[in-house]
């Protein structure tokens, strides 16, 4: 075995970096449980201590934090039905459900378990195949990644089942509040009405806090006057751990999951979300009974929890090898390790080719970690649930307008998220799907952004997105995706 | 409950006591002191500001708190500096987007709304190609362009950002059409080395790292003197071309903060810029630290917003909003 592989996971085991490792995990899990508070957030808090740190402990702590992050991401998505993480939105879709009928227990279960699996998978891509995948990634052009992105807004086909025309309004509201801001292409206002907080655009998370989190405390409200029993105080936890038979059923969401993960986080910029709702929607083609999901399944949490945390592993592949980001987390890793005078990149492998497999060591460890912190965390978290609503809604009502603030620092992202909290009740009241205007808001920017990046290099030319292969092949399963969705519904009709 | 309340009058009298001795002492600084960033978190901006406000509040005994405020290419931060109290307690962490976002338009005022306390740092912006591209000089790829208008794709970090700037002053000087791909912080680089875009203008620190891997290559400086981390590149001036915008960085504060406190600020700045922690990081990441005073600095800014602003005329940028 190459020595530097043995130095780099020796490094990676010492009592210190493992001791670091689990502190991370435990910190991630608070802070991505908390609404507003991202996990880049958590790693600007801990960023501080790290420059005093040795390299390899601070790269630890700093893993630690970005898997464990991802897992209190869904631990709120499932308990609260706020995702505490972007990347969490889609587990809230059949984990709150879930938390709903009593099984909270289960559904974190599965999920911690769908994660871990993801991550371990990711753990396995970066150490084999790592400069492999680099380089296919790279080819990623803009047409390409457009026809990507597209491809990821066609899910929005599933979600619209019910009501085309509900689903197509909800998304093409998202797509017009996307274009709030900078115009990404010619850096000048857009729809800003002279208001200087406005140019900064709207923030994803803001969004999401509002149209998650306030309609779910106005109706806790109205069912607490009316006097209505408290049916989550009072639900019984049936059971912690998926059994053998549920462990079958996640075999396939989570071989999705974690292959959509893997090589969706590999793309600079593409990142959690959209692995999530992408293998969210395949697990559910796939499924033969497509009618549970959405009401509360295992495999619709098991297919977004193993992809979003398949990403972590994902990113860190370009990132390690190229010294390119391949999302926000690793962003911060990057600027994080260059105090230290490690700089990620080519170089990186041939100058301190021990101090690279410690951080691929460092991040398998953290899979470890989060793993153990979060099955023994479990049980007291779902105690949250049992805390009575008057104390638990003002607390999260508390943490809506804090998180909206603390993600840029500006009061202005406050009132914006009391306004999404209208426009979702608002919604609610229609019958409206709040998951399309989510994607549209995830989505819509690089789906702008890569469109006419890709049209000003080709000077107009349209012919760009079917002369590459690979936007070509994006573009038909886009095509397939939307009759499937189609296709799939009407049989689902007649069959009910 | 009566513990409870006892406890809580003992912390209430505490808060108090610190409070007053706090406002007592009459010199500045006596309490924390916000510094904003305009731009997110981990970033070059980011990671320099925040060593720095570390270094400054051991010079000046009390907290620098960093604040990202992002957004708007920095004219959110901008704004909410002007409209700060002048008390010296909210600093700025500007750079070359205190003149890119003005004369953009994206703020009512110029760069002479707040009053500036020094250049902290700057590095160059150089004009890179990928290591296997047929130009081996830049004069290689002047005679190549100037045979094919329109052809070539140069990335930058965003429409009117720093390097979007000196890409079009590059492109002014060589008498060049090219066009220009606003592949933002995270895709330029990987433009490059796809080949969707034939070069990029990046800030040194951004480059430097994939040029020493033998990914990159760098063909030219748009400087007047060439720069110790890339001493073989040769500057545009000395290719006789006359192009010249560098991404520098320093501190601002709202208008009108009284010269005592602005002289105070501008020690404690020069002291964390050459402390030994602040020249490690620069000598890591490739840029220079020089700091400058504020009337060296504000001149400085007066020549570089006209250049700024002639660039952005060329483009049809001048508040374009």
């Amino acid at each position: 075995m190459n020595p530097e592989i043995l130095e780099g996971f020796l490094q990676a085991s010492l009592p210190m970096s493992l001791m670091a490792t689990a502190a991370g995990s435990l910190l991630g899990l608070i802070v991505g449980m908390i609404p507003g508070m991202t996990i880049s957030t958590g790693i600007i808090i801990v960023l501080p201590v790290t420059f005093v740190l040795d390299p390899v402990i601070s790269v630890s702590l700093l893993l630690g934090l970005y898997v464990g992050g991802m897992m209190g991401g869904s631990f709120a998505a499932v308990l609260l039905n706020i995702p505490g993480t972007p990347s969490a939105s889609a587990t809230a879709i059949d984990g709150y459900p879930m938390s709903v009928r009593g099984e909270a227990g289960l559904a974190l279960g599965t999920a911690i378990i769908a994660s871990f699996i993801g991550g371990l998978f990711s753990f396995f891509c970066l150490y084999f195949i790592a400069p492999l995948l680099a380089e296919v990634a790279l080819q990623f052009r803009a047409p390409d990644l457009f026809s990507l992105v597209f491809f990821g807004l066609t899910i929005i086909c599933s979600f619209a089942a019910k009501s085309l025309v509900k689903g197509l309004l909800s998304a093409v509201i998202g797509l017009m509040l996307v274009t709030v801001g900078m115009d990404p292409v010619m850096g000048t206002a857009r729809f800003t009405f002279g208001e200087v907080n406005m140019m900064g655009g709207i923030h994803f998370l803001t969004a999401m806090i509002g149209l998650f989190a306030v309609p779910q405390l106005i109706e806790n409200l109205i069912s607490s006057q009316a006097g209505q029993s408290d049916e989550r105080a009072q639900s019984r936890i049936i059971s912690l751990l998926p059994n053998l038979k549920q462990l079958s059923r996640m075999i396939k969401p989570v071989s999705i999951g974690s292959i959509t993960g893997a090589f969706l986080g590999i793309l600079p910029g593409v990142g959690g979300p959209i692995a999530a709702f992408i293998s969210y929607d395949y697990t559910k083609k796939l499924s033969k009974n497509q009618q549970d999901f959405g009401k509360g399944c295992i495999e619709g949490i098991a297919a977004p929890e193993s992809a979003n945390n398949a990403v972590t592993g994902g990113a860190l592949i370009p990132m390690m090898t190229l010294g390119i980001p391949g999302d926000p987390v690793t962003a911060i890793l990057i600027g994080a390790l260059m105090i230290h005078g490690l700089s990620p990149g080519p170089l990186l492998f041939m100058e301190r080719g021990d101090f690279a497999y410690s951080v691929i060591f460092a991040f398998f460890w953290a899979n470890i970690f989060n793993l153990i912190i979060a099955l023994s965390a479990l049980r007291l978290l779902v105690k949250l649930l049992a805390t009575p609503k008057a104390l638990l809604m003002p607390s999260i009502a508390i943490l809506c307008v804090v998180g909206s603030y603390s993600l840029r620092n500006n009061f202005f992202d406050v009132y914006v998220m009391f306004f999404f909290g209208l426009l979702g009740l608002a919604m609610r009241w229609l019958n409206m799907p709040v998951v399309p205007l989510l994607l549209a808001l995830v989505l819509g920017g690089q789906l702008e952004e890569h469109l006419r990046v890709a049209l000003t290099g080709s000077r107009g030319d349209v012919s760009i997105f079917f002369t590459s292969p690979v936007s070509l092949l994006f573009l038909i399963l886009s095509m397939v995706s939307i009759i499937w969705s189609f296709y799939s519904a009407r049989k689902g009709k007649k069959d009910g | 409950m009566s513990t409870i309340k006892k406890m809580l009058c003992q912390f209430m009298a505490l808060l108090y006591i610190i409070f007053f001795a706090a406002t007592a002492s009459a010199g500045f600084p006596d309490r924390a002191i916000e510094f904003i960033i305009p731009f997110g978190a981990g970033g070059g901006a980011d990671i320099e500001g925040r060593l720095l406000a570390k270094e400054m509040s051991k010079v000046l005994g009390v907290p620098l708190t960093p604040i990202n405020k992002p957004g708007a290419g920095g004219a959110i931060t901008y704004t909410y500096l002007v409209n700060s109290k002048p008390d010296g307690y909210t600093i700025g962490w500007n750079s070359t987007s205190v003149l890119t976002t003005t004369n953009l338009g994206n703020t009512d005022f110029d760069y002479d709304a707040m009053d500036h306390i020094g250049r902290v740092e700057y590095q160059p912006q150089p004009f890179v190609v990928k290591a296997d591209a047929a130009w081996k000089s830049f004069k290689d790829f002047v005679s190549d362009c100037r045979n094919n208008p329109n052809t070539y794709k140069i990335a930058n970090s965003g429409t009117g950002s720093a390097t979007h700037t000196a890409a079009i002053a590059v492109m002014n000087a060589i008498n060049c059409q090219v066009i220009h791909l606003p592949k933002g912080i995270k895709g330029r680089n990987a433009s490059v080395l796809s080949g969707e875009a034939h070069a990029m203008v990046a800030p040194l620190t951004g480059a430097v790292r994939l040029a020493k891997a033998g990914k990159l290559r760098i063909l030219a400086v748009p400087t007047s003197k060439r720069n110790a981390v890339i001493p073989d590149v040769p500057t545009m001036a000395e290719l006789g071309y006359d192009a010249e915008l560098d991404l520098f960085r320093g501190l601002s504060v709202a208008p009108g903060t009284p010269q005592s406190i602005k002289d105070k600020l501008f020690e404690a700045m020069s002291k964390a810029a050459n402390s030994k922690a602040f020249k490690g990081l620069a000598k890591k990441k490739g840029f220079t630290v020089d700091p400058m005073g504020p009337k060296a600095f504000t001149a400085h800014l007066r020549s570089e917003n006209t250049k700024v602003k002639n660039i952005f005329k060329s483009a049809g940028l001048y508040k374009s909003k």
